[in-house]
């Protein structure tokens, strides 16, 4: 059966979904202009800091209420490497799920398709996520969840995705702050490469690079409407990434329900120009979220104090924000 | 074969019972439990179950899957032409199944190639102009059509498509295969494993990772310049703690003839609640259907 994602909620019964703002409707909006977006930077300098009460402060200088939804919680576990900081820390998503929960969630899921085709339950070992209080009963594999084929991507007339992301009422991207060697950096919008089916594209998803990697994250983002990103700066990854990369201690999370804006603070934070990351170009062409620094209100934080310039490869050298 | 006679605590005994009772009415298996039947699972699960009836109601659903292309789908109803062309093609192969469903996967693998990198970066490879960590002319399988060749994809193709050059010496299967070979051997890591394409990204080695290294074993079966992968694989095999990764291991060392430590502990190396793990792991038993997926040398 196909449908359209704007079809899904009410067959799953998510009647939550009044102000879904779905693909087609999306389309209609787009280059209708958008009122600013708060973007809260909190710092943490460590893991072993009270991280939920800062992701609360975050969510809450947002205004973000979840009471009554279903919520996802999409981490960063692409990969998982002892020597660096590839994936979300465990401390990060421990106390996003306590955050939910507290703040009333109906239900509070914890899901990811690594982008490699590796054994998903021995990297959740090894990024210690089975640590969490009653993991295995709150994690979805979205590499193996049932599917749904949603009318619409890119060039494409149809992409299946893991119903579990599909029937959330809100996905809250819990990315990692990282350079990526094709995309220029990896956060919150790229994170969603992770509910791409591997069982059905394969292992990288090389699907997405064909479409194109700046499509892609675009097109994701549209049909994930109803999302939230917090992003993992506490220690990200500069240089070769997202995986191949040296840790880079920036020292702070950053959140926000308009995920380009987050994105694009992240890049100030990160010294990386976001006019010149290609798929926020065209995020904010498309009318799908604020990038101009004039149209997000900063919260918390101010870029100037937090910002610590991430290593780039050869190749984005001209990303620097000067 | 039949397995009735193993007890139900035994190694393979645990995952046999963990296998039958998991087993969808339809016949298919899931990665896990309660969820729809997808080809994967259900391909290793009636290679683990091979002769029971189990395998044969697996192969029903499987054989009801083909597609107008010749090709299978993922699961059911997800119209995409797919790399699981080639374990439909194995799995037919391995009981005998040789009829027009056969035929028409065999002629959608012959017909299947990596679309390798954009018009214009292959036009500069061709003048020496950039340099694209591979050596283009080389066909391998991709994923899904349209997409770029994968280690993975080009293994299990090759699997089939060796098992079908038993039947039908063909030169043009004779061509792919080599080609395929030629490829898994190009592209493999300075430090003798697989990683998922390519040995060489952006100026940089790119590491292998223990279950493309694996499969790639399994795609070179016959062919003598695995023989110095082996070692890697050993390495592999002691290293990792991934369920998935020691289970397809140990089923290629044994393949290429390498002894494989039995596991001392029934239970060993269970854990993981994905069902095409246990699937692997009671394949690579020492008592398993491992030696299904033999195959030699072809041409």
């Amino acid at each position: 059966m196909k449908i359209s994602r704007r079809d899904f909620i009410p067959l799953a019964g998510a009647g939550l979904m009044a102000g879904y703002a779905g693909w087609q409707g999306l389309r209609s909006r787009r280059n209708a202009p958008l009122g600013p977006s708060p973007v809260a930077v909190i710092k943490a300098t460590s893991y072993s800091e009270d991280l939920a009460q800062r992701i609360l402060r975050g969510v809450r200088e947002c205004g973000l209420d979840v009471r009554g939804l279903n919520v996802l919680l999409k981490p960063n576990l692409v990969e998982f490497d002892p020597n660096t900081s590839v994936n979300t820390d465990v401390s990060v998503v421990a106390a996003a799920y306590e955050v939910f929960k507290s703040l009333g969630a109906a239900e509070v899921l914890i899901g990811e398709g690594p982008g490699h085709r590796r054994d998903t339950y021995s990297l959740v070992e090894m990024a210690r996520y089975r640590e969490i209080s009653k993991f295995d009963d709150l994690f979805v594999d979205l590499n193996r969840d049932d599917v749904t084929a949603v009318e619409k991507f890119a060039d494409r007339a149809e992409m299946y995705f893991p119903n579990t992301a599909l029937r959330a009422d809100l996905v809250v991207s819990l990315a990692k702050m990282k350079t990526h060697h094709w995309a220029g950096a990896t956060l919150s919008m790229k994170n969603f490469f992770g509910v791409v089916p591997g069982s059905v594209y394969g292992w990288p998803k090389n699907e997405l690079h064909h479409i194109g990697i700046p499509e892609s994250i675009v097109e994701l983002n549209r049909i994930f409407r109803r999302s939230f990103g917090i992003v993992d700066g506490i220690v990200g990854m500069e240089g070769n990434g997202p995986i191949q990369g040296t840790p880079k201690p920036a020292g702070v999370l950053v959140m926000g329900s308009d995920l380009p804006a987050v994105d694009a603070t992240c890049c100030r934070i990160m010294g990386i120009d976001p006019a010149k990351i290609e798929y926020l170009r065209m995020a904010s062409d498309g009318s799908l979220g604020n990038v101009e620094e004039s149209r997000i209100e900063q919260r918390g934080e101010k870029i100037n104090e937090v910002r610590t310039n991430f290593a780039l490869i050869d190749s984005f050298r001209g990303l620097r924000l000067t | 074969m039949r397995r009735s006679i193993l007890v139900p605590d035994s190694y393979l005994g645990v995952r046999l019972d963990i296998l039958r009772r998991s087993q969808n009415p339809d016949g298919g298996w899931s990665y896990y439990t309660g969820k729809q039947s997808w080809l994967e699972p259900t391909f290793y699960g009636a290679l683990v179950l091979h002769g029971d009836p189990a395998a044969d109601r697996a192969w029903s659903l499987i054989k009801s899957w083909q597609q107008a292309d010749g090709s299978w789908p993922p699961t059911a109803g997800a119209a995409i032409s797919g790399w699981g062309t080639a374990l439909c093609l194995t799995l037919a192969h391995i009981r005998g199944e040789i009829d027009g469903t056969f035929l028409k996967g065999l002629a959608y693998l012959l017909k299947t190639a990596g679309t390798e990198s954009e018009i214009w970066r292959r036009a500069l490879a061709k003048f020496g102009l950039v340099d694209p960590g591979r050596n283009l002319k080389l066909k391998g399988w991709p994923w899904k059509q349209g997409t770029s060749s994968w280690v993975e994809p080009t293994a299990h193709t090759l699997i089939a498509l060796k098992k079908a050059y038993t039947l039908l010496p063909a030169p043009e299967l004779t061509e792919r295969i080599h080609s395929g070979q030629a490829l898994l051997l190009d592209v493999r890591c300075k430090d003798g494993g697989w990683n998922y394409g390519s040995a060489w990204t952006l100026g940089e080695d790119q590491r292998s990772y223990p279950e493309t290294t694996a499969l790639a074993l399994l795609g070179l079966q016959g062919r003598p310049e695995a023989a110095s992968s082996l070692d890697m694989a050993r390495h592999w095999l002691q290293e990792t703690s991934s369920s998935l990764a020691r289970a397809w291991i140990t089923i290629a060392l044994r393949l290429h003839g390498i002894a494989v430590p039995n596991t001392n502990s029934p239970l060993k190396g269970s854990g993981s609640p994905d069902l095409m793990v246990v699937a692997l792991e009671a394949l690579g038993a020492p008592d398993g259907n491992y030696r299904l997926l033999k195959t030699e040398a072809a041409g």
